[in-house]
């Protein structure tokens, strides 16, 4: 079956349906039958994955370009289009995200607590998070860009852990001041464009002035770069990660922090590219330094997930690099990153969450000599390490290697110290494996059986999704370069 | 697909370097808790390999260099290729490998009987030889970085197996991040050359540096940060510090570490892109006056320790300064040689070494000898073998590559490196005869009752000397004595083998002939010196540079009334110095914890905790407290807000009339 077949058939909608379906289906079964409501979701998260692996299958990227376009006309008066797409950038993402659900879902099978109301508002996030991925309409991308926010919210506050008021309020206020500076700079592209139009194809015909790129990128780079976690607005991140609940860590780390960086690209560098290169210096800047200092603090921490947590600025300040050189690797690599790392951080924190619901400790000096008496386990969080250090013939050795190459032509120095970074995450990443996994067996945890086959799945499939992109990356690296490639002549 | 089973060739490569990753995979997945089926499955597998390994050097010694390679993915401009590259260099290298870790791997079958990570074990034994033979037959240094990453990262694994032993973790990682600081420059310089020259291709790479199509400026700074990577692997002059801590591990993966694979990848790939090295004066230049003081460095804290196992380490680290300063100074085929025997004698002295930390349950040669070491009379041989073949005693192996080695050094203008060779010579006989003597001719001679009492009371599969634990032991011993007194008559046949090596990249990439001779000239110019070693004084010299550290080591430990101290505890400062490693690693010690740990690291913690989340934190007590502020503004009190009005109005009349 080809794309040609299927042209008629609205699939990404669908894709957007099944967590709709979900999440009304689950609305409807009452909170006392909680097996039925993780396996409603279960299947529906299959279904989104499966569609979207089948999507990742049918894109020709021979072809390149926008394809599965639905494009229906909204609201006429101002140009809102209900405007979905599929190219090689959001692919991925489309992807990524799917797989997140999926392995999310499945972590908290073990959930007991206010069942129904969970995995409801998991599904509302995670629909507006395909949202933003799908859509190529400007106004869409914004709704449904807080659609994905505020579920964190209550997901936090109600089902987090430590500090969890503190740390629902500080994100949703870093991300709601995030929105306070893309939604301006949204309305200022579209009324510079005339008002009649929120297509993104069709702003991006326009050429908007220099200095006009110039605002409006600044904006949207300050307002996505915070739920990207650019270095210095990267605190709410390592707070809200110890404070959310496991599922919740991996979907915000492995997908939610994405959408960040994809604003940037996607609404930022497409529809501004003189004000991004403008202002690219700046970008590779941040980036840097978010690469040195999370792995540099990273290092001090001693709570588990504030480790990823930081583990995570690092890497996506890797991203910033990779979009600030502005060429095909650059992108290719900031991109292959994006997916490469939403897939560990899920698996970092998937594995974690397995240690703190059997152990109820998180805190590193407490645990250690974890590979005695859950050597599978630990085997999974210490693969994710690995991934994370940059070791090779896993996915991140190659986006790490494409984002260098482009940045040591580009920005010599930031490339270089970004290299330099690659040993402090070493340092940072073995110096949490020894103290946690390894050392003499561990009387406290001695009770305590390894993980189950069953909920070794999840992780299983996390870590071969990081091995299959490790060994072919040809792969995923195709489908990026048929759009980065005519992208890029832009700037 | 089809092209793999109808190319014989291509079919034992594949097989053969890859079966080991089966193995491993298959021992993880499902034979985790079945330690013997998970032994026999690595065992076979790496015999495998080296069979295939052996038969592809035995098919392809006098074929041309081949080549196969097909595109991995490609970025842009960048395309990345997936290949094989097999010339004498790589097959002599791939067999070594093959065999040595074979023979490692029947020993552990013996040595770590009744471990209870056996099957952990052997996992990570068929990881770190198939990344091992992967890098060896890389046919791109992007590829081979990949795999001397995955080298890097089994021996992690294999240094830390004792994983609840805090040393052993510790040094895992020290060894990994050491080595990724040196792996940091190479992967620079790599970035380097695809950036400006944009194919990794070792042939091609080879071929460029030699035919001068690569400016002088990037090969020399490439070639500089490529050799950081030679630094780190090889445990040279600053990054050394890791290596002798790596005796963590069980004994059978140092011997293996330390004699074919990890350590021995730095100076493989030094040799493997040797034209593009040698085109580069200042390179050469650096690498052999880095060579030098590490070979002279490790030889002095060899020799002050009573560790068995760390004397050898240090040993190790000196001979790979030999073979950098050997390949520095020209002499590829000497430094190829000296790799090649050093493979046999050292992964014997680590095996002979385990036999008897097996059997005496310590590492300390006083105890040993004590305890009666020289009774195990196979073991003692087979050490004394590899002790004689270090020094370069003839006939042993050591003998032919340190002969060559020397007479590269003495064709070097300046005649320091090579009077440093010598002197080297002389500090290596030593102390590995003061080992020898320890443990042969111990103080106060050998205390029979305790050792009996010990040899009751411990171990359970002590069953004699001479069951099936003693010879899967011994057997692979006895083979490498064998190989370490007859590999050295091989030179000439290795010679001619290896030098068809460095032709190679000018037939294979341009077919002009001009291109093969210059390659051929250029590159190998050194190697013809060692062709033409015959000097008889250098020989001499050489000869007795051994000759007299072994008298030294006899006159101090070996003859009747000797004091057994060693020259060196007159000078208690100079003892301390190479005790404490010339406290290189007080010094990163010290430089990490003040630099990183108490200087940027907290730093930042605190700029984290004060300054963004404390501005943050700020802006929100600000808002909450104006929001108060003017909630008492709201107050609903009549008169406040009338009086408020009047007021208001009342500036507002002022300002207007004003």
């Amino acid at each position: 079956m080809t794309a040609m077949n299927m042209a008629g058939f609205p699939i990404l909608t669908t894709i957007l349906m099944t967590t709709i379906v979900g999440l009304l289906v689950i609305i409807f079964i009452p909170p006392e039958k909680t097996k039925l409501i993780k396996q409603v979701s279960l299947a529906s998260a299959s279904t989104g994955l499966a569609l979207c692996l089948w999507l990742y299958h049918a894109y020709d990227f021979h072809k390149g370009g926008l394809q599965f376009v639905e494009r229906v006309l909204w609201v006429k008066s101002l140009g809102i289009y209900w405007f979905n797409g599929i190219d090689g950038i959001n692919l991925p993402m489309m992807l990524l995200t799917s797989v997140v659900l999926f392995t999310a879902v499945w972590t908290m099978w073990e959930l007991e607590n206010r069942v129904k109301e969970f995995y409801a508002l998991v599904f509302l996030l995670v629909a507006g998070v395909y949202g933003v991925f799908m859509s190529m309409d400007l106004f869409w991308i914004f709704v449904w860009y807080d659609v994905s926010l505020f579920p964190m919210y209550p997901l936090i506050a109600i089902w987090g852990g430590t500090r969890k008021e503190y740390g629902a309020m500080k994100l949703t206020l870093y991300l709601l001041a995030g929105s306070a500076f893309i939604l301006p700079a949204i309305l200022f592209l579209w009324a510079k464009a005339g008002g009649h139009t929120f297509d993104l194809f069709m702003l991006q015909k326009i050429g908007f002035s220099l200095f006009d790129q110039k605002v409006a990128f600044l904006m949207l780079y300050l307002g996505f770069g915070i739920l990207a976690a650019v270095w210095p607005f990267h605190t709410w991140s390592p707070v809200g990660h110890v404070a959310a609940p496991t599922a919740v860590s991996m979907i915000h780390a492995g997908v939610l922090m994405k959408l960040g960086a994809y604003g940037v690209l996607r609404i930022g560098m497409m529809l501004c590219p003189q004000g991004a290169v403008y202002w690219s210096h700046l970008m590779a800047l941040l980036g840097t330094i978010g690469i040195i200092y999370g792995a540099l603090v990273g290092l001090a921490q001693t709570d588990l997930k504030y480790v990823i947590g930081y583990s995570s600025v690092s890497h996506m300040g890797l991203v910033g690099l990779g979009l600030a050189t502005m060429s095909v690797n650059g992108i290719n690599g900031a991109v292959f990153q994006m997916f490469a790392h939403g897939i560990m951080t899920a698996l970092f924190f998937s594995s974690v969450g397995f240690i703190y619901d059997r152990t109820h400790t998180k805190i590193i000096p407490e645990l250690g000599g974890l590979s005695k008496t859950m050597p599978i386990a630990s085997a999974f969080f210490i693969f994710a390490a690995l991934a994370g250090i940059g070791v090779p013939l896993m996915a991140s050795f190659w986006a790490e290697l494409l984002v260098l190459t482009a940045a040591v032509k580009v920005f010599p120095v930031a490339g270089i110290l970004a290299c330099v970074g690659m040993i402090l995450s070493a340092l940072f990443m073995l110096r949490v494996v020894q103290r946690t996994f390894y050392g003499d067996k561990n009387p406290k945890w001695e009770h305590i059986p390894d993980i189950s086959r069953f909920l070794a799945v999840p992780r299983v499939v996390l870590m071969s999704c990081i091995l299959f992109f490790g060994l072919f990356p040809k792969v995923m690296l195709d489908v990026i370069q048929s759009t980065v490639i005519p992208f890029v002549t832009r700037f | 697909m089809g092209a793999l089973f109808r190319d014989p060739v291509l079919f034992a490569t594949v097989l053969g370097t890859n079966l080991p990753f089966l193995s491993m995979a298959v021992i993880l997945l499902f034979t985790r808790s079945k330690p013997f089926v998970s032994s026999r499955i690595s065992v076979c597998s790496i015999a495998v390999s080296a069979v295939c390994a052996v038969s592809l050097l035995v098919r392809l010694f006098s074929a041309p260099a081949l080549q196969y390679q097909t595109l991995w993915f490609s970025s842009d401009k960048l395309n990345i290729t997936f290949g094989y590259y097999l010339d004498p260099l790589s097959l002599l290298m791939l067999t070594i490998v093959g065999i040595i870790a074979c023979l490692v791997q029947i020993y552990s079958l013996g040595y770590m009987a009744g471990d209870p990570g056996y099957s952990r074990y052997y996992a990570f034994q068929s990881l770190f030889a198939w990344a091992m033979m992967n890098m060896v037959i890389a046919g791109s240094m992007l590829q081979l970085f990949i795999f001397w990453e995955m080298v890097g990262l089994a021996s992690y694994f294999l240094i830390g197996f004792y994983y609840e032993k805090w040393s052993a973790s510790q040094a895992g990682k020290k060894a990994f991040v050491m080595n990724r600081v040196g792996d940091v420059g190479f992967f620079l310089g790599l970035i380097l050359l695809l950036i400006a020259f944009g194919n990794l291709g070792i042939p091609e790479l080879n071929h460029a540096a030699v035919t001068h199509g690569l400016p002088q400026g990037l090969l020399t700074v490439s070639s500089l940060l490529i050799f950081c990577g030679v630094i780190g692997k090889s445990a040279q002059f600053p990054l050394l510090t890791w290596l002798p801590d790596a005796m963590e591990g069980p004994t059978p993966v140092s011997a293996l570490l330390h004699s074919a694979t990890m350590v021995a990848a730095g100076v493989y790939m030094f040799s493997r892109i040797f034209p593009f090295f040698s085109a580069s004066p200042d390179t050469m230049a650096v690498a052999l006056a880095i060579g030098t003081v590490t070979m002279l460095l490790s030889s002095t804290m060899a020799m002050v320790t009573y560790d068995l196992k760390q004397v050898w380490a240090y040993s190790t680290v000196s001979q790979l300064g030999y073979m950098v300063m050997a390949l520095a100074s020209g002499g590829y085929v000497a430094g190829v040689f000296h790799l090649t025997t050093h493979a046999g004698f050292k992964a014997l002295l680590f095996l002979t070494s385990g036999i008897f930390i097996h059997e005496f349950h310590t590492n300390d040669m006083r105890i040993i000898g004590k305890k009666g070491g020289r009774k195990l009379k196979i073991p003692m041989v087979c050490m004394a073998i590899g002790a004689l073949a270090l020094s370069g005693v003839f006939p042993f192996s050591g003998f032919f590559s340190k002969e060559a080695i020397l007479t590269v050094l003495a064709s070097q203008p300046s005649k320091i490196w090579y009077a440093a060779g010598l002197f080297g010579a002389v500090l290596t006989a030593y102390y590995s005869f003061r080992l020898i003597f320890h443990i042969l001719l111990p103080k106060g001679g050998i205390e029979e009752a305790h050792h009996e009492e010990h040899g009751a009371s411990s171990h359970e599969h002590e069953e004699g000397h001479h069951g099936y634990i003693f010879w899967t032991m011994a057997v692979p011993v006895m083979i490498l004595a064998g190989v370490s007194l007859v590999l050295g008559f091989t030179e000439h046949t290795l010679e001619h083998f290896l030098m068809r090596s460095i032709q190679v990249p000018g037939e294979l990439v341009a077919p002009a002939a001009h291109a093969v001779s210059v390659a051929a000239h250029v590159a190998a110019g050194g190697a013809h010196h060692a062709h033409e070693a015959g000097s008889p004084l250098l020989t001499i010299l050489g000869v007795s540079a051994g000759l007299l550290g072994i008298a030294i080591a006899w006159f101090e430990y070996g003859r009747k009334g000797a004091s057994r101290n060693g020259f060196l505890s007159y000078f208690p400062a100079i003892w301390k110095l190479f005790d404490c490693r010339w406290f290189l690693d007080i010094f990163y010690r010290k430089g990490l914890d003040t630099l990183v740990y108490a200087g940027l690291t907290s730093l930042f913690t605190k700029n984290d905790r004060r300054v963004i989340d404390g501005g943050i934190d700020g802006i929100c007590v600000f808002t909450e407290g104006s929001g108060r502020l003017f909630s008492f503004l709201q107050s609903g009190m009549l008169q406040f807000n009338l009086l408020l009005m009047v007021l208001g109005a009342g500036a507002a009349v002022l300002y207007f009339v004003i």
